[in-house]
């Protein structure tokens, strides 16, 4: 009788590959500490687990490996040393590190049977996903919010990677919405919280992510009238420090500014009409009320009156300028200007962005919210439970039996999603994605000395005589390096041109002139090496085969014209949409591996004894 | 632990419950609050069931078990180690139970359940039995049913799992965005119906809030019914069906199965209550067979205990769908139908 006896009744001698199984946890938040303890409990071998975050107190309602005792300390250490009690047999290895540091290299990546995704954010999925599939390792992805979760296995040439398909992108708003016509209570706190606290305590101009430049205000009229806005905020700063800064910043804001916008005759035919607001007027009604400030501050589930909405902001726009007066005179002169930043858990900073952003909201005719609301749209809070991560965890865990019994065929992408007579849905995993800009694109690593290559002979020794490419490329990295109009950089080395350990150098085929269409694009992983020769100062591992892309030609059956193809990055670096009858999903690279008649496709290379298997 | 039962729920506590009063709301969360929740027996699935309420913050729990904690008990247990082995199981957990949240009163019963009388169950807002044997969720279910009690029956055999909810006659609210399709008072299904609905302004935009009523069988009454609820479904239909179902039918018959094998058993059971036995196959059956009548794997517990822990907040919130009334669930093949039988 001994702790295995039920992993070994249920999947027999499978379970040897669980117990010598390495793996790493990326995360050790929510879904984090279910999974270790899911892990651990289950017998694999070896856990590693990254995390760069610190336990807060709202985290403690589900992150159970957490106490509050543990408040401000490390997720990965703690999650560590609570969760290796469940089982002394595995072994656990914690860093409280960002996964993209360079000691997480792909080499370090490759050593592991299988990567587990548990995080919270779209950048570090990506992230791992691409280090996942550069150093052929199964990912399991998944993600909960609220009541809800998915679970999905990535394995490189045998199922879409995490890019393959569009992620949703991050709202933003119009500047004439933040600026001049709100509508909606979000629309005063991102004013609240990017403009408004910003211009007068933090990054000032439009730098805020919030607020979207491009989509731009609709008339000269109204171009001036933000320009002029502004230019008397930075003004108002004047008073900063004196006993009349409230009242000077609120007359501008919440009286001059509207009345200047009300001028604006034609945004009103339609709208309903802001209407200003009178700081003595108000300041005499908040004088007679006789208000406890502290008692509103602590009732922040219900709606504040007008008079304690500006109560709050007086009060809080003194704590910030103080806090600011004081930063200013610890620094020094000559660093750069000293300024707060927003965050939802800094009271000063939310109790402003609430009270100013109530306030907007009276003027234009919107509804008023609660601080406990503002919060959550202000600090873009996600709410999550317990049980929605224990399960997805268990799912995940599930998965990944399947992996180490080479059962890919059993895994399916999961869906918990409180449908009606199901608790999960499930999908079938689908191939990858041939035109995915990450996973259907050729490899290579290169060990080179960047301060010896120059980008002319990487161009003309590597890319050109060695791989046969044209002059007619774009070399990239964060940014253009050479194309065949933009050839500044030639003599110039990599090292020069910000390329390091860990780099990712991008090659696009623009040549559409002869028979054969552009390859994919070639993406070099860059390793800095020295060496001794004076003639000799790179190594590719080995030359790779870069496929072509497909062809836009008439063969191809013309069945799936209806379907669109997501956005890929065609050969002159701009994006078009390409008919499905152009992609032949899966179908396209099989006909490649099996009719050498197709000389239009050149074979995927593979590693040795590889095969893609396309369901 | 902190006694904060009597009292409102304090700042510290919404602080604390902020990212799941955001998800159900503060008045679900004082619901919750107040609830007494019975675990009957604590291996696996009752560990993974107390850390999730626990962890949301109801107000008592009480766990009764008179077995000891044994080796094989570590495989999906996280509140007990190697030095608990030989211990009473209640008692060996109740400190890190305690450690989750010391805001909820725990309690351990080193008692058998099957000397109590009815009134032992009379405080309970919410009992939960796991591990146990069909008769023995046949007895308590009845008494629960009687007192009007919610009653949950679970059980982990390998990589496969089944619930059976009893809450006897639940009204809940679904809140939704006002909607074109316009709800109707009456009944919704054979065992549904919506009681009231309001029309709820925020700002510019109305909520509906659906009052909904769902009455429950009891387990006796379930298993009987079994053999009708298939009868009449199309033939695709048919075949989609969980061979979990059957199986565990099967498993529970008292009746002496002489020299039948399980898989033949199996397949008598499709047959009678209507079901294709080309949904039972040779190792699905060996599987389940070689993990009966309870073999429980820490990733199944995880779900099925984060299923019914949640379905058990639900009901103390009054709010959301409840599980109507089985769930079957296949970690092999992910399949997780819930049957209303």
């Amino acid at each position: 009788m001994s702790r295995d006896d039920a992993m070994k009744i249920a999947l027999g001698s499978d379970y040897n590959a669980i117990q010598s199984a390495r793996v790493l946890m990326v995360g050790a938040g929510g879904i984090g500490c279910e999974l270790l303890k899911n892990l651990v409990l289950t017998g694999f071998g070896e856990i590693h687990l990254v995390d760069l975050d610190t336990i807060d107190l709202s985290n403690l309602n589900r992150q159970f490996l957490f106490g509050h005792e543990h408040i401000k300390q490390s997720k990965a250490l703690v999650a560590k040393e609570t969760a290796s009690k469940f089982n002394s047999n595995v072994n656990l290895v914690a860093y409280h590190a960002n996964i993209k540091d360079p000691q997480f290299t792909v080499q370090w990546f490759k050593s592991f049977d299988l990567v587990f995704n548990a995080l919270d954010n779209l950048d570090a999925r990506r992230y791992v996903n691409k280090m996942c599939l550069i150093a052929d390792v199964p990912l399991v992805e998944s993600g909960t919010t609220g009541f809800n979760g998915q679970a999905q296995l990535i394995v490189k040439g045998r199922t879409e990677c995490y890019d393959c398909n569009p992620k949703p992108v991050v709202k933003s708003f119009p500047v004439c919405t933040i600026r001049t016509t709100p509508s909606q209570p979000i629309h005063c706190i991102v004013w609240a919280k990017s403009y408004l606290f910003n211009q007068l305590f933090g990054i000032g101009e439009d730098e805020s992510p919030d607020l979207d430049n491009t989509k731009n205000a609709e008339n000269a009229d109204e171009i001036a009238n933000l320009k002029r806005e502004m230019s008397e905020l930075k003004r108002v700063k004047d008073a900063f420090g004196s006993p009349e800064f409230v009242k000077v910043v609120f007359e501008k804001v919440f009286e001059t500014d509207i009345n200047r916008l009300l001028s604006m005759e034609d945004a009103w035919k339609y709208r309903r009409k802001p209407v200003t607001l009178s700081y003595d007027d108000l300041k005499t009604s908040v004088n007679r009320q006789n208000i406890d400030i502290r008692a509103v501050l602590s009732k922040d589930m219900v709606n504040w009156t007008i008079e304690e909405n500006v109560l709050v902001f007086e009060d809080s726009v003194n704590r910030l300028s103080k806090r600011l007066q004081l930063l200013q005179k610890v620094t020094d002169k000559s660093e750069s200007f000293p300024m707060l930043s927003f965050d939802k858990d800094d009271e000063d900073t939310l109790d402003f962005v609430a009270a100013a952003a109530n306030l907007r909201s009276k003027v234009f005719g919107i509804d008023l919210k609660s601080k406990f609301e503002i919060k959550e749209m202000a600090g873009n809070i996600i709410p999550a439970i317990a049980t929605t991560n224990a399960i997805i965890a268990g799912v995940c865990v599930l998965e990944a039996f399947k992996v180490l019994q080479k059962n890919f065929e059993k895994a399916k992408m999961v869906f918990l999603s409180r449908q009606p007579g199901r608790i999960f849905s499930t999908e079938s995993l689908q191939p990858p994605v041939p035109t995915c800009a990450v996973c259907s694109i050729a490899r290579c690593s290169i060990q080179v000395d960047v301060s010896k290559m120059t980008l002319g002979k990487f161009l003309d020794e590597i890319l050109m005589t060695k791989l046969g490419y044209s002059a007619e490329i774009s070399i990239v990295t964060s940014k253009l390096l050479y194309d065949i109009e933009f050839d500044d950089n030639l003599n110039r080395t990599l090292k020069g041109l910000g390329v390091g350990e860990g780099s990712f150098i991008s090659v696009i085929d623009e040549d559409d002139s002869g028979d054969l269409t552009p390859r994919v694009n070639l993406e070099f992983l860059v390793y800095e090496k020295s060496f001794n020769s004076d003639d000799i100062f790179y190594s590719l591992e080995s030359i790779p085969q870069i496929p072509r892309q497909p062809p836009k030609n008439d063969n191809i059956d013309d069945k799936q014209s209806d379907l669109e193809a997501p956005l890929v990055s065609s050969g002159s670096g701009t994006t078009h949409k390409r008919k499905a009858e152009e992609l032949e999903l899966g179908d396209g690279i099989k006909k490649a591996r099996v009719d050498p008649s197709t000389a239009y496709m050149d074979i995927i290379d593979l590693d040795d004894d590889e095969t893609i298997d396309i369901d | 632990m902190v006694d904060e039962s009597n009292k409102g729920i304090s700042a510290n506590e919404i602080a604390l419950y902020d990212r799941q009063i955001r998800l159900w709301g503060l008045a679900a969360q004082e619901r919750m609050r107040s609830a007494n929740v019975l675990l009957i027996t604590i291996g696996g699935f009752a560990n993974e069931v107390a850390k999730n309420i626990v962890l949301a913050g109801i107000g008592s729990l009480t766990i009764i078990d008179s077995r000891t904690v044994a080796a094989t008990d570590l495989a999906a247990q996280f509140f007990v180690t190697e030095e608990s082995i030989g211990k009473n199981r209640a008692e060996a957990c109740l400190e890190n139970i305690e450690k989750l949240n010391r805001r909820v009163t725990v309690k351990a019963l080193a008692e058998d359940f099957r000397s109590k009388d009815d009134n032992f169950y009379a405080p309970f807002d919410v009992i939960v039995a796991s591990e146990l044997t069909f008769e023995e969720y046949l007895s308590i279910n009845e008494i629960c049913h009687s007192l009007n009690k919610p009653f949950y029956a679970a059980g982990l055999i390998g990589l496969y799992g089944y619930v059976f909810v009893d809450l006897c006659r639940h009204r809940f609210i679904i809140e939704r965005e006002k909607s074109n399709i316009s709800a109707k008072i009456g009944p919704e299904t054979s065992s549904r119906s919506i009681v009231d609905i309001k029309t709820v302004r925020e700002g510019v935009t109305s909520k509906e809030v659906i009052t909904k009523e769902e009455n429950y069988n009891k387990l006796s009454d379930s298993v009987k019914n079994a053999t009708s609820v298939f009868r009449g479904l199309r033939s695709r239909a048919l075949l989609k069906v969980s061979p979990v179902l059957p199986a565990v039918l099967a498993m529970w018959d008292d009746a002496d199965k002489g020299s039948t094998s399980f898989h033949e058993l199996v397949l008598e059971k499709c047959r009678s209550l209507g079901l294709p036995v080309g949904i039972i196959s040779d190792q699905f059956t060996t599987s389940f067979e070689n993990s009966m009548p309870t073999t429980e794997l820490s990733p199944v517990a995880a779900v099925l205990g984060g299923i019914v822990a949640q379905d058990i907040l639900n009901y103390l919130a009054a709010k959301e769908q409840p599980i109507q009334n089985w769930v079957f669930l296949d970690g092999d093949t992910f399949s997780s139908p819930i049957y209303c039988i």
